[in-house]
């Protein structure tokens, strides 16, 4: 009755009883209890429960239909044996059916339930299959269509998107370790805006930023912690710094290995959830039970097509697709993610990350996927490092290849990056130049730096660039003092600058006639007056200034100041705000990851096991940030059950964003 | 991994290393649709632009030719998504013709109905297209037919041209070639436009592309009209042609400000054209005086923006455009496509120059220090006075007299922007000077007499910059520029390159003030310099002595 081979069901059915799941009874094979209850989860193959041993009437009651109603009747058969009765009425006779549901019903080929649908019995089911449990053949696994393409162009084009995607992730990595962007509100999501910019500073399209972004968490690489104003932002890991510092072959693996163990759903990004949302990328439930499955078992139909094949593009994915339905039929369970779209993410992903192209599976990717080391394979794809760059005449610096961590970071001092890719071109500009020596960088050092690092001549129009910026490099010098003294008499500011009692008003002579003092006017005057000495103040046009020492004056307000005083104090403010920021930038920087989740969670789990409190801080569902004093008593299921004070409650653990002993 | 001389970058350069074995075919495999960016000596840069690339697919190249040359020749892995862009965009070429119908006459034809749905519902093309002739098929107005391929590309579909072209009024015209002959990319440069069509030639100042535009007259064999820059270079084209065809000086007709002649062949300048009188074109009628059969432009990157108006009209008839660079710096490098045609012929500058037909140049830039009290003037300038107080500096008088003297017995231009700085150093070096206002007569003379060694110094202003032939010079002194353009620097650069006798070495000076606007004009020109592979060298007027030319 199975549509299979004889051999084939007797095979599967001697399997089903070496297993235990079905038992010879005295009434022919039968399920164990409780098979049947767990297959009946959802409408599966109808035509085995109610069984009529009146077959041959319901194939007599099947050719009486018209066309139109045997057409309704396979496609509410394809569709699992149910079908809701909508508007057709339930008690007809043959005469008064109308419409081909109605039809069906007189004949008795649809039976009403109490709960308004239609249901196949099971006889007619059989009937209608042609005595049959399914349509098509069962034992045979639907085929997959291929075509032919070079394995070494298959494996030479997934390197360079491997080689693309460890590039990117540093990109993107390194541009969050300076502004890592803030999580949204409540959750941990990352917004729409942020995954647009992103998108748009890795040139790529917002699918495949997601997918960055989603790899570079999944692998550890990317975490939330607390920026400078203590709101949760996105950032790089301690773990990026000892990743950076693998071989490129080695960083794709952990990545790809990361994702295929993974049960997020990038793909989900920017689209909507059945309550009408959109999903965010990083928000904490884009997730789904039968990623990581859909994705095994795609790349395993992958890994078994023969060398020199790949999926064929048109037909392909909709192949793998009937082929994962033939092998878990009952997979997955919820609507929002489809079989359809499971396979189909898992294959767009698949060739973004570099484990695929052309539909073919690369050597390596097999690797992985088999569970084996990818990293010597792959290695031998990838662009050895090179430690040195090419200079040329119009002052750009080419490595012709991927540059040496450390010699990368260097040249990206003295040089700006002009483009990315297998080779980076680095191109000397005056500004580029001066940014080195702000740095501490003599022009001697640069010299030597750069012949050390070209395999080509210095061309003497780089040398020359150096030269030259250095040679205005701090012409100008500024220095902060908070009141100047000159005298015609250069005597006169000697004796000062040598009396005992000076060295408290932070001298320094910066000519012949010129001192300055790090101590303020109002107290400076008196100071110098206590000296002996008779100073008058000077007016900003340079008149003097006369002001009686008892009567006490305010500082004029700054509407008289000269245009050009007023602008010059536009620039410190803004050359001081810049400082400010730029200071900020580069503590945020060297500033230490926040803790990680898991020394949270060793907290918590301490707390518990020896019935302590904790303080904890977290932020309640409208995104308010609190704290409390509670006593943990178990975690579960992504949330902290607690004592406070007499009352348990549960906490979100992505809610909490620190724990602390409480004694 | 392979050994190949490219890397394909991400962004979509490509680069070439040149001391690589295999650089000089990959040169040539990626050369028809890849644009040379730089080329300065150790790598060079290509990009892949959709205009490149439909460059490409009108030669006659299809994606898979590109992907499987990027693949060959790629030292790395290509990003497959560049693969994939390089593929769509192609395909994007073609799938819209322009042709004639013998019933309906010209229409707009596709074998991709979603893309002739998509354009015809663009707002930019609706009032060009007529009726539907069926579902593949719409009338074009046959006086849109430039406007829609303009419209067209905007769009990102461009369209292929096959509605042909008129023949003109047929004249004979053959190349005279007792005692020259053709070069042979001249002759390759010319062949290829005329299978093309319609399109441009790019060849490097000093090249010859006079004698590509005669070679393509001799093809045609029809009345032809040559748009030049100005009158010299009028009179230019003219010498050459009767010198080098069947053509008489009577067959050709000069239409300028001052002269107003229509022959068989007739050298129009651009600005006669772009006269505008109350509001209209009042030479526009050149335009239609004859049923030309090849309309010809000179330095095709300096079309001003009304020819290219003019041009959506001219449709019909064979557009030859001659120029040494395809960058224009109002960036209409996609209306020079649609209107006059897609690249026909390119040869960068330094493969011609290692052929022997253009001199090699040394470059120098010389950095003068303004004296103190000038720095104080400038220091105080307004911002619109400063290039001006900056590049005329009285110590670049003494330095031009400096390299002159060391060059001497040599012929040298002097070149400039200001007039005033100009008249200064003439008279300091008792040399004449050609500016503006000098007749064309004098220019004339003088050129000739510059030409025939009987002067060996000349001092000239930016007229000087465009199609005027002066083979013999070998030294160019440029004492102030206008404000950094590229196009300037390739126009200067080509004056020095025209093919000599022997084998000379031209000497390209610049004169900068340090620490000044001029100077950071001045590395916007070296760049271009450094990026045509002209190794340039900076010395300090105080050590000048020390170069040895």
């Amino acid at each position: 009755m199975v549509n299979a081979d004889v051999a084939a069901a007797t095979r599967a059915l001697s399997h089903l009883e070496d297993t235990g799941l079905v038992w010879h009874s005295l009434g022919g094979l039968r399920a164990v209890t409780g098979v049947a209850a767990l297959l009946r989860g959802s409408p599966g193959t109808s035509g085995l429960q109610p069984f009529a041993a009146d077959q041959e009437e319901a194939v007599r009651r099947l050719a009486a239909v018209s066309a139109e109603a045997r057409a309704m009747l396979e496609a509410v058969d394809a569709g699992g044996g149910q079908a809701s009765s909508s508007r057709a009425r339930t008690r007809v006779t043959v005469d008064e059916a109308a419409g081909p549901a109605e039809e069906l019903i007189a004949h008795g080929l649809l039976v009403s339930s109490e709960d308004g649908m239609l249901i196949l019995p099971g006889e007619v089911g059989l009937a209608l299959r042609g005595g049959r449990t399914t349509p098509a053949p069962v034992d045979v696994p639907p085929p997959l269509p291929t075509s032919s393409r070079a394995s070494s162009l298959v494996d030479r084009a997934a390197a360079g998107a491997a080689f693309e995607l460890v590039r990117n992730l540093e990109l993107l990595l390194d541009a969050w370790s300076a502004t890592p962007p803030r999580s949204l509100r409540g959750g941990t999501g990352l917004t729409v805006r942020d995954l647009k910019a992103t998108a748009e500073r890795l040139h790529v399209a917002e699918p495949t930023a997601a997918l960055l972004i989603e790899v570079a968490w999944t692998s550890g690489l990317l975490a939330l912690g607390t920026d400078e104003e203590g709101d949760p932002s996105w950032m790089p890991t301690e773990l990026f710094d000892q990743w950076l510092q693998q071989p490129l072959a080695a960083r794709w693996s952990h990545v790809a290995g990361a994702w295929l163990a993974s049960p997020r759903l990038p793909g989900l990004v920017g689209q909507r959830d059945p309550a009408g949302k959109t999903w965010n990328a990083l928000a904490p439930d884009l997730a789904g039970a039968s990623a990581v499955e859909t994705r095994r078992l795609t790349l395993g139909l992958l890994a078994e097509m023969p060398d020199g094949e790949v999926l064929a593009a048109g037909t392909g994915p909709a192949a793998v697709v009937a082929r994962l339905a033939w092998e878990r039929p009952r997979r997955p369970r919820t609507r929002t993610e489809s079989r359809e779209s499971l396979v189909a993410w898992t294959l767009t992903e698949a060739e973004t990350l570099g484990l695929t192209a052309f539909g073919g599976l690369a050597a390596y990717g097999r690797a992985l996927v088999a569970g084996e080391d990818p990293v010597p394979v792959l290695a031998g794809l990838l662009p050895e490092p090179v430690d040195h760059v090419l200079l040329q005449g119009d002052l750009t610096a080419v490595a012709p290849g991927p540059l040496e961590p450390a010699l990368a970071r260097t040249l990206a001092v003295v040089a700006t990056v002009e483009s990315h890719g297998g080779a980076t071109v680095y191109r000397f500009t005056k500004e580029s130049v001066r940014r080195a020596m702000d740095r501490g960088w003599t022009a001697t050092e640069i010299h030597t730096f750069l012949a050390a690092a070209s395999r080509t001549p210095v061309p003497q129009a780089l040398t020359y660039l150096v030269d030259d910026t250095a040679r205005t490099f701090g012409t100008i010098r500024v220095g902060f003092a908070a009141a100047y003294l000159r005298s015609d008499d250069e005597a006169a500011l000697a004796e000062l600058l040598a009396h005992p009692a000076a060295e408290s008003l932070g001298l320094r002579r910066l000519a012949p006639t010129v001192v300055v003092s790090t101590v303020a006017l109002d107290s400076l005057l008196p100071r110098l007056r206590e000296l002996g000495l008779a100073p008058v103040v000077e007016a900003p046009d340079g008149s003097v200034h006369v002001a009686r020492p008892d009567a006490k004056r305010a500082k004029a307000r700054n509407a008289q100041r000269p245009a050009g005083a007023q602008e010059a104090h536009l620039t410190v403010r803004a050359t001081a705000v810049a400082a400010r920021i730029k200071a900020g930038d580069e503590t945020a920087a060297s500033r230490p990851s926040p803790p990680e989740p898991a020394s949270t969670m060793a907290i918590l789990h301490e707390a518990i096991d020896a019935g302590e409190q904790v303080v904890l801080s977290y932020v309640d569902g409208r995104g308010v940030a609190g704290e409390a004093r509670v006593e943990p008593v178990g975690i579960d299921g992504g949330s902290l059950a607690a004592r406070v004070e007499d009352d348990v409650r549960s906490f979100a653990l992505s809610r909490i964003r620190s724990v602390r002993p409480g004694s | 991994m392979n050994d190949g001389p490219l890397i394909v970058q991400s962004d979509k350069t490509l680069l070439l290393e040149v001391d690589h074995a295999r650089a000089g075919e990959c040169r040539k495999a990626i050369a028809p649709f890849a644009e040379l960016e730089r080329s300065p000596e150790h790598i060079h840069t290509y990009r892949l632009t959709p205009l490149g690339l439909w460059n490409a697919r009108a030669a006659g190249h299809d994606a898979e030719q590109v992907v499987d040359t990027l693949l060959e020749y790629s030292r790395y892995p290509v990003p497959h998504s560049l693969l994939v862009d390089v593929a769509e965009t192609m395909a994007r070429y073609g799938r819209l013709r322009l042709e004639k119908n013998p019933v309906n006459g010209l229409v707009l034809a596709s074998s991709d109905r979603a893309v002739l749905e998509e354009v015809i519902r663009a707002k930019k093309v609706a009032g060009m297209l007529g009726e539907r002739v069926d579902e593949d098929t719409v009338v074009v107005h046959p006086s849109e037919r430039g406007n829609l391929k303009q419209a067209l590309l905007k769009l990102g579909w461009p369209a292929e041209d096959y509605a042909g072209y008129v023949d003109g009024e047929a004249h004979p015209i053959a190349l005279d070639t007792a005692d020259w002959s053709l070069r042979p990319y001249q002759s390759e440069a010319a062949e290829s436009f005329w299978h093309g069509g319609s399109g441009v030639v790019v060849l490097p100042c000093g090249a010859g592309k006079t004698l590509v535009g005669a070679a393509a007259m001799a093809h045609a064999q029809a009345t032809t009209l040559i748009l030049v820059t100005n009158t010299v270079s009028a009179r230019q084209w003219k010498d050459e042609l009767v010198r080098r065809t069947s053509l008489t000086p009577d067959e050709i007709g000069e239409y300028s400000g001052s002269v107003k002649e229509i022959r068989p062949v007739t050298i129009a300048t651009y600005q006669v054209l772009t006269t505008r009188r109350k509001g209209a074109y009042p030479h526009l009628e050149l335009l239609d005086a004859r049923d030309w059969g090849l309309v010809v432009y000179d330095e095709v990157h300096l079309l001003p923006a009304p020819i290219f108006r003019m041009t959506a009209d001219l449709q019909a008839r064979r557009r030859l455009g001659l120029t040494a660079t395809l960058v224009r710096e109002d960036g209409r490098e996609g209306d020079v496509f649609s209107l006059i045609g897609p690249k026909r012929y390119d040869a960068p500058w330094k493969d011609i120059e290692a052929q022997g037909w253009i001199a090699p140049a040394d470059c120098v830039e010389v950095r003068v220090t303004l004296p103190a009290d000038e720095r104080l003037v400038y220091a105080t300038a307004e911002p619109d006075e400063r290039y001006r107080i900056a590049s005329c500096t009285h110590h670049k008088i003494d330095v031009v007299k400096e390299i002159v003297a060391s060059h001497a017995g040599k012929p040298t231009l002097v070149i400039g922007q200001y007039l005033e700085q100009l008249d200064e150093i003439a008279a300091s070096l008792d040399a004449p000077v050609i500016e503006g206002k000098t007749s064309v007569k004098e220019r004339q003379r003088l050129f000739d007499a510059f030409r025939s060694g009987e002067i060996d110094l000349l001092v000239v202003s930016k007229v000087a910059n465009f199609s005027i032939d002066l083979p013999s010079a070998e030294v160019a002194i440029q004492v102030s520029g206008a404000y950094g353009s590229r196009q300037e620097e390739a126009q200067r650069l080509g004056r020095l390159l025209r093919p000599g006798d022997g084998h000379k070495t031209a000497h390209f000076y610049t004169i900068v003030s340090r620490d000044t606007i001029d100077a950071d004009f001045a590395q916007n020109r070296q760049r271009f310099l450094a990026e045509q592979g002209y190794a340039y060298r900076i010395v300090d007027a105080d050590s000048l002595g020390d170069l040895t030319p």
